[in-house]
């Protein structure tokens, strides 16, 4: 008699089957519900953001030039607890409690600022509190993702992850808009609701995430927990990470990574671009926000499942090309309504084939023992591009003009995308094919 | 833990959560209904009949969230009596028979309107501004308004820097006039052209047209004195935020930045004769536009209190009235 000694091997198989026939790859119940936590605290995070700069204008006492040195520290210093998250999670083999505490912290924060005093003291350290809870998550709820889906499926699988991810930054707006719309300056309000909506977040992952372990692989309510897990090596030293992490593949997606970003304006830049050319309202900043957030969301389970079959690094290098077509829009002389439609829905474009692919290209990469680590190091690398980004596009602007700064990035943008297909090239032999 | 138990704890906490996100909406949604009689419209129209002086300003009652942010009038005395009136604002001017509140209006996203009304507290005209209301200030012959907002995304620089648009307002048709941005702006002779200025807190001078305000540029601040049928402004002092021309048209009373980086305001008031600069007695880092009493005491918010301090640097900063903000005094 033949038996079936894995059911849930079999069962996994036959989904993988028939997800290849019918609608593509399947992703793993686990990477829905980290999807669905990020939604939840997405949400949360966004109706925060939303109303901070109102509450601290208007309540605390604010002084814009301390803000922006202040803000730079905080940056930095979430960037670097990334780091020390990702290999901690790595080490312990516990990325989910290591996402727990990032998690649990950001809840925190807004049941913190709904109870805090109105000192910009107070305010400030919850807003670091909140950005170092960003930076600890980040690296090993990516790291979840990856080592939950099968290696042929990673676009998809981080795809999902942001689409949700995605819908809940733009319900966030729309909460705090129509909590202060029903009560007017009800901030007090919108930090109780965006700390309850935190903590269904939190739940969704301390309650309903399994923990990524061979162990796990038991039925959960007749489905099965596609959480596959290869043995791993003993516990990783921080040595042993870094030479791991320190591969030529790995290296030339670091470096390239980092020149991308470099070179890559920020969309606040693109929006006050848009905004300088075509004298819009500053009240459509919020429409534009969301004009590209949609096609984001749109097409980043699609473009996730393209990079799978034909090569993350080359939908990597054309979400890029994409980028540079922005850049040109900017300044071609287009009509008003055309140029923004356009604008955006490139830029959505962009997003969806740069965000979770590249998550998923270093994911391919780096081998699953120090994964959180090598997910926070691009993490870092590339936030911290971002941060230079932003001071160059500013002083070039300030210097000379808009059209000017976005010269100089479309030309480094193209110095950037020639280095990466080159080292993607020249280290290309592992990289991993689908169909 | 079983799955099934992780199930039943994981619905308890989204009942809980909702719960409390609902109740926290309902009860703060109760505070939209206002209170004030409509009797107290006359309040304003009666003080000026008996030519009596008022002080117009926010009430901050926390204990009676229906009534915050409500206008309220009382008279010039620490503890006189308030009359609530049917209008809520974030920041009230009121002059010549003109007033001008800052309330949030019914658009989506950042939308303000700056409502001006009359002294029966009837609306007169509204103009929709953007961004969270900072300051507003009605010209001494009740003809011309500004307001300051703070518009959040609006800087070049960074995520988290923020910038400032001030309109000039014709209050009799209720209309825009200009914003600050497009006048034409000298420094030393120079015009300023970057793209970094940011103007805020006009005050008006008794004589027609001219006015005082906050630039700044490249991180410093400077006070400018401007005609509105110009277009121009010229910085005229170093380190001058909020500027509040006195009564007698002398002096300006204003906040200027102290301490290591400017991280703090000090109260000052700078003699436009002799641009002399005497600190005020309040050591604390006020934040607001502050208003003249009378020529020798001015008025400012500080902490949801209004207080007062002699304007020529002797005394103690005191009380005026807790509770309150966004003091107007009003006579006739």
């Amino acid at each position: 008699m033949y038996q079936v000694s894995d059911a849930s091997s079999l069962l996994r198989a036959r989904r993988r089957l028939l997800g290849r026939d019918t609608s593509g790859p399947q992703v793993s119940r686990t990477v829905v519900l980290l999807g669905l936590t990020s939604l939840f605290t997405d949400i949360a995070a966004e109706m925060v953001v939303t109303v901070l700069p109102l509450y601290l204008v208007y309540v605390g006492q604010f002084s814009p030039v301390a803000f922006g040195f202040v803000d730079g520290i905080q940056r930095g210093a979430a960037a670097l607890v990334g780091l020390a998250s990702g290999f901690i999670g790595d080490r312990s083999k516990r990325h989910k409690e290591v996402a727990a505490v990032g998690y649990g912290l950001s809840a925190f924060v807004k049941l913190g600022l709904a109870t805090a005093s109105t000192a910009l003291s107070a305010i400030s350290a919850l807003v670091l509190l909140d950005r170092i809870g960003k930076g600890i998550r980040t690296a090993p709820r990516d790291a979840m993702i990856s080592i939950c889906t099968p290696k042929e499926d990673l676009g998809a699988a981080f795809g999902v992850h942001r689409a949700l991810d995605t819908i809940g930054a733009m319900l966030g707006p729309l909460f705090a808009f129509a909590i202060l719309a029903i009560a007017a300056n009800a901030f007090t309000t919108v930090f109780v609701v965006a700390f309850c909506i935190a903590l269904i977040g939190f739940g969704i992952l301390v309650l309903l995430v399994p923990q990524p372990a061979p162990e796990n692989e038991a039925e959960v309510e007749g489905k099965v927990v596609e959480c596959e897990r290869e043995p791993v090596r003993e516990r990783v030293s921080l040595r042993e990470a870094v030479l791991v992490i320190g591969t030529p593949r790995f290296r030339a997606l670091l470096i390239a990574a980092g020149a991308l970003a470099l070179a890559t304006a920020s969309d606040a830049f693109i929006f006050l671009v848009l905004q300088d050319k075509l004298d819009l309202s500053l009240g459509l900043f919020p429409l534009l926000f969301v004009g590209m957030t949609c096609v984001y969301m749109l097409l980043a389970v699609p473009v996730g499942r393209i990079a799978d079959r034909i090569g993350r690094g080359r939908v990597l290098l054309c979400g890029y090309a994409l980028l540079l077509c922005v850049y040109g829009t900017l300044l071609a002389p287009l009509d008003g309504t055309l140029l923004v439609a356009l604008a955006l829905a490139l830029m959505g474009a962009f997003y969806a084939a740069t965000d979770g692919v590249l998550a998923a290209f270093a994911s391919g990469i780096v081998p699953e023992a120090v994964r959180g680590s090598g997910l926070a190091l691009i993490n870092t690398a590339t936030g911290v591009m971002k941060l230079l980004s932003s001071i160059a596009f500013g002083a070039i602007w300030t210097l000379t003009s808009t059209d000017t700064a976005i010269l100089v990035f479309g030309a480094a943008l193209l110095v950037a995308m020639g280095l990466a297909a080159w080292s993607f090239l020249r280290t290309r032999e592992d990289e991993v094919h689908v169909g | 833990m079983s799955a099934k138990r992780r199930m039943q704890l994981f619905g308890a906490l989204v009942a809980a959560c909702v719960a409390a996100g609902v109740v926290a909406v309902v009860v703060a949604a109760g505070g939209v209904g206002t209170t004030a009689s409509t009797a107290a419209r006359d309040v304003l129209i009666a003080a000026r009949d008996d030519d009596a002086p008022r002080l117009v300003f926010r009430n901050l009652d926390r204990a009676k969230p229906q009534s915050f942010g409500q206008i309220a009038v009382a008279g010039l005395s620490p503890d006189a009596t308030r009359t609530l009136v049917q209008l809520k604002c974030e920041r009230v001017y009121f002059d010549a028979g003109s007033g001008i509140c800052l309330a949030r209006g019914t658009a989506f996203a950042s939308g303000y309107r700056a409502r001006i009304f009359g002294a029966d507290f009837k609306l007169r005209g509204q103009v929709d501004v953007e961004g969270v209301p900072s300051r507003a200030r009605i010209s001494p012959d009740g003809t011309l308004g500004s307001v300051t907002l703070f518009v959040s995304g609006h800087s070049y620089a960074d995520v988290g820097g923020f910038s400032t648009t001030t309109t000039l307002i014709d209050v009799s048709r209720g209309k825009k006039i200009a914003q600050l941005e497009d006048f034409t702006t000298t420094r030393a002779g120079r015009k300023v052209t970057s793209p970094d200025v940011n103007y805020w807190g006009v005050t008006f001078a008794r004589e027609r047209d001219r006015f005082y305000a906050t630039l700044t540029t490249g991180g410093r601040f400077y006070l400018v004195e401007g005609s509105v049928s110009g277009r121009t402004m010229k910085t005229i002092h170093p380190n001058v935020e909020c500027p509040s021309l006195s009564p007698d048209q002398t002096r300006i009373a204003y906040k200027k930045r102290v301490g290591p980086g400017g991280n703090r305001w000090r109260l000052h008031v700078l003699n436009l004769a002799t641009m002399r600069e005497t600190a005020l007695a309040e050591t604390r880092s006020v934040d607001d536009q502050v208003e003249w009493l009378d020529d020798d005491h001015v008025l400012y918010g500080f902490n949801e209190s209004v207080w007062t301090v002699p304007a020529g640097g002797s005394g103690r900063p005191q009380r005026y009235a807790a509770q309150a903000d966004s003091p107007t005094v009003v006579r006739w």
